[in-house]
């Protein structure tokens, strides 16, 4: 480990002028890696840069620019001095054993920033900034580390270590602010920010997912509503999918654990819910032909749907009007699937990949269903198949079918069982 | 079809380890320990662990080792179970597990294992199945999982089980084929693969297999390199694996390989790193591929050195 700071050609210590850089302007949102020849064009471009001769860094409308050239010995100071710092710390919180002399971590903080900036999973750095503000404990303490995740996100958006520290940051100050339910949905809109430029990112969307356990139930269906127009600008993005997923699965649980007249109007509510859902991914699928994550979408909509909405058709007292009585009855409900599925098995040009992919998906999402579903419901589904003609088809269009379906000996004495009491 | 560069790629691992001064491998710092494992565990598979210096790895190994137990990913960094396990797992390769102090490593491993069964990954709490995963079988391997609760860390993986039979990070969390080897592993480990649902788990995983051959993570993802390892080793452990086309995947695997300096990338004419070099061979490997070293699809070790530890000298 060098000793010595690194002082660079121009005799600068480039540690020293970006810790300036960013202690002058706290409220850098973006910062970018950028080929000298392209750094030195842009300082060129505005008169009042940092200056002529600064072929470094360049900031500029709260956006940071760092020269390739510099990362490694920026990289190499900023490591040393970050674990020079803590070492001080450290030593000074254990001498003092705890009185208001133990001193501050704003070195750990000033150089843990700058190291970050360049090695966004560097996790003793992110670890010490944890150490260092929950001595502090002070509100504003905690929503600069928000805004420091924020800014590493922008160049880092997958920083594993980056959106732990937002949770770790949330938990800490959930109990202690009245502005909890704005953070959340501050958080929940950045998560939306981030995904639009890094597509399908699992960190992100987990993040957001995980934010549902403190949202009220407003707040849930608020953001089911909300998140509709960018998951349906998105329809390859899995990940969008899957949040709503989450949101879904919340108002239904919260459903099953309320009890009398009131959740019977929600129950009628969340079905409605589910209904919108199912139709609004329909139209999506003849909208975007041969869309995996529409169809994946669609088993988790179809299977809770037969599991939650039809199964007690009868028991409900609901008013009994015609949505009722469509959406509760499972067989008009497979027939309305298989109609989906035939019109997609319906390859409209044999050219188009779209085409294939539309009737391998629409095939493996029948075949799927009729898996999962109640042993009675599997049959009837079957049986509709064959009258329909479909199997065939299905074999054709998803070659693994064969072993998928009836991959056990269990399966089909299960079926046959069935059948006979049929 | 080409074949295995095996010499090639113990070369460019070999080469790696002494290219300290490049960005790539600065920024890689902070979890050399990883790459240690992925780079050890392939001279393995491959027959080529005696070129390393077993005496200067595990004294640096040991070093990285804190107060604590846990082991941090590089000399001076912080302990973490992702680190931990990856030093339990080298010094298995090197048949040097005698040099632990073995309550000291439990004791921090144990000290992980939260109220519902779930592990954090070090002090400050984020929890995942992953860590999950590194902490049973870092106590599997050291033949201690006793010292935890297995019943209720099973119960908190069950609840990360998805709709579509995968498994996410945490409970209503996506699957993802990263996420469902921890916990098909770890399930296996404890014997607790009956909570798996083989059939449903084994077509989401088999769907994961494209056009080109290879394998994706999740649904619409490019298929990548490091999937052969995480689908293929799940659908091994559920007994699944003949539901997706071998040879396409070997194929695959294959084209990704740089011929001419060593090394194997994500996909076909990307650069190469030690990551990607090690879950091809690894995939190779479950592939039952010539010249290359039988792999272990739980506890991610040669097979024989799982022999060793589980059934070897006493």
């Amino acid at each position: 480990m060098a000793d010595q700071p690194r002082i660079d050609e121009a005799g600068e210590n480039p540690l020293a002028e970006l810790e300036l850089i960013l202690e002058s302007d706290p409220l850098i949102d973006e910062v970018g890696f950028i080929h000298p020849t392209q750094l030195a064009s842009l300082n060129e471009e505005g008169t009042d840069g940092p200056g002529p001769k600064n072929l470094r860094f360049w900031s500029r409308d709260r956006k940071l620019g760092i020269s390739t050239e510099v990362i490694l010995p920026l990289y190499r100071e900023a490591k040393r001095a970050f674990f020079d710092a803590v070492r001080d710390y450290k030593m000074r919180c254990s001498s003092c054993s705890g009185g208001e002399d133990e001193g501050t971590g704003s070195d750990v903080m000033k150089h843990g920033k700058a190291l970050l900036l360049v090695s966004s999973d560097f996790g003793t750095a992110w670890n010490s900034r944890k150490l260092v503000a929950s001595k502090e404990e002070s509100f504003s303490t905690y929503m600069d580390e928000l805004r420091l995740s924020e800014l590493i996100l922008s160049y880092s958006p997958k920083s594993d270590q980056a959106w732990s520290h937002r949770r770790w940051v949330i938990k800490r100050i959930a109990g202690q602010t009245s502005s909890l339910l704005e953070i959340v949905m501050k958080e929940s809109e950045l998560v939306e920010k981030i995904a639009e430029r890094s597509k399908m990112n699992y960190r992100a969307w987990n993040h957001r997912c995980w934010l549902v356990s403190y949202m009220t139930r407003e707040q849930v269906l608020d953001e089911l509503k909300k998140s509709k127009t960018w998951t349906g600008l998105h329809v390859a993005d899995s990940s969008s999918f899957n949040y709503r997923r989450r949101l879904l699965t919340g108002i239904l649980e919260d459903l099953c654990c309320k009890e009398g007249v009131a959740s019977l109007d929600c129950s009628f509510e969340v079905r409605h819910c589910w209904k919108d859902e199912l139709d609004w991914d329909e139209i999506l699928i003849k909208r975007y032909v041969g869309r995996e994550a529409l169809w994946l979408y669609r088993r988790f909509l179809s299977l809770c749907w037969i599991r939650h909405f039809t199964t007690h058709a009868h028991s409900t007292s609901c008013n009994s009007n015609y949505i009722a009585e469509q959406t509760t009855d499972p067989s008009f409900f497979l027939d309305k699937e298989l109609d989906l599925v035939s019109s997609c098995l319906a390859v409209q040009d044999d050219h188009f990949d779209d085409f294939q992919a539309q009737a391998l998906y629409s095939s493996s999402y029948i075949l799927w269903l009729a898996k999962q579903m109640p042993s009675p419901l599997e049959i009837e589904l079957r049986q509709k198949l064959t009258a329909r003609n479909m199997n065939d088809l299905l074999s054709e269009f998803c070659p693994n079918s064969s072993f998928l379906c009836g991959s056990s000996a269990e399966d089909a004495e299960g079926t046959q069982a069935a059948q006979g009491q049929l | 079809m080409g074949e295995l560069a095996g010499d090639k790629h113990v070369k460019y691992i070999l080469c790696v380890e002494k290219k300290k001064d490049s960005f790539e491998s600065v920024v890689m710092e902070h979890l050399r320990l990883n790459g240690a494992y992925w780079g050890l565990t392939t001279l393995d598979l491959l027959g080529k662990l005696d070129t390393v210096d077993s005496n200067e790895v595990v004294s640096w190994i040991l070093q990285c080792q804190h107060e604590s137990g846990g082991f941090g990913g590089n000399i001076g960094h912080d302990p973490h179970l992702l680190y931990t396990l990856s030093a339990v797992q080298v010094l298995a390769l090197f048949d040097k597990l005698d040099v632990l102090d073995l309550n000291k490593v439990t004791d921090y491993i144990r000290s992980l294992q939260n109220e519902d069964g779930s592990f954090s990954g070090d002090v400050w709490g984020e929890v995942d199945t992953r860590f999950s995963y590194c902490a049973i079988c870092c106590l599997a391997i050291l033949k201690r999982l006793d010292l935890i609760n297995v019943e209720k860390a099973v119960r908190y993986i069950v609840s990360c089980k998805t709709l579509d039979g995968g498994f996410g990070c945490t409970p209503g969390a996506e699957s993802h084929a990263g996420q469902i080897f921890c916990c098909v592993g770890a399930l296996a480990i404890t014997g607790s693969l009956h909570h798996v649902d083989k059939d449903l788990l084994g077509w989401w995983l088999c769907e994961r297999q494209v056009k080109s051959g290879g394998l994706n993570g999740r649904p619409e993802k490019l298929a990548d390199v490091c999937y052969s390892w995480w689908v293929l080793s799940s659908l091994i452990m559920i007994d699944r694996v003949h539901w997706i086309d071998k040879e396409k995947l070997i194929k695959f695997i294959l084209d990704c390989q740089d011929t001419e300096n060593g090394g194997i990338s994500d996909r076909p004419d990307d650069a190469v790193d030690v990551f990607h070099t090690y879950f091809g061979v690894a995939g190779l490997s479950l592939l039952e591929y010539p010249g290359v070293k039988a792999i272990d699809p739980a506890y991610a070790l040669p097979v024989d050195v799982v022999n060793r530890i589980f059934f070897g000298r006493c």
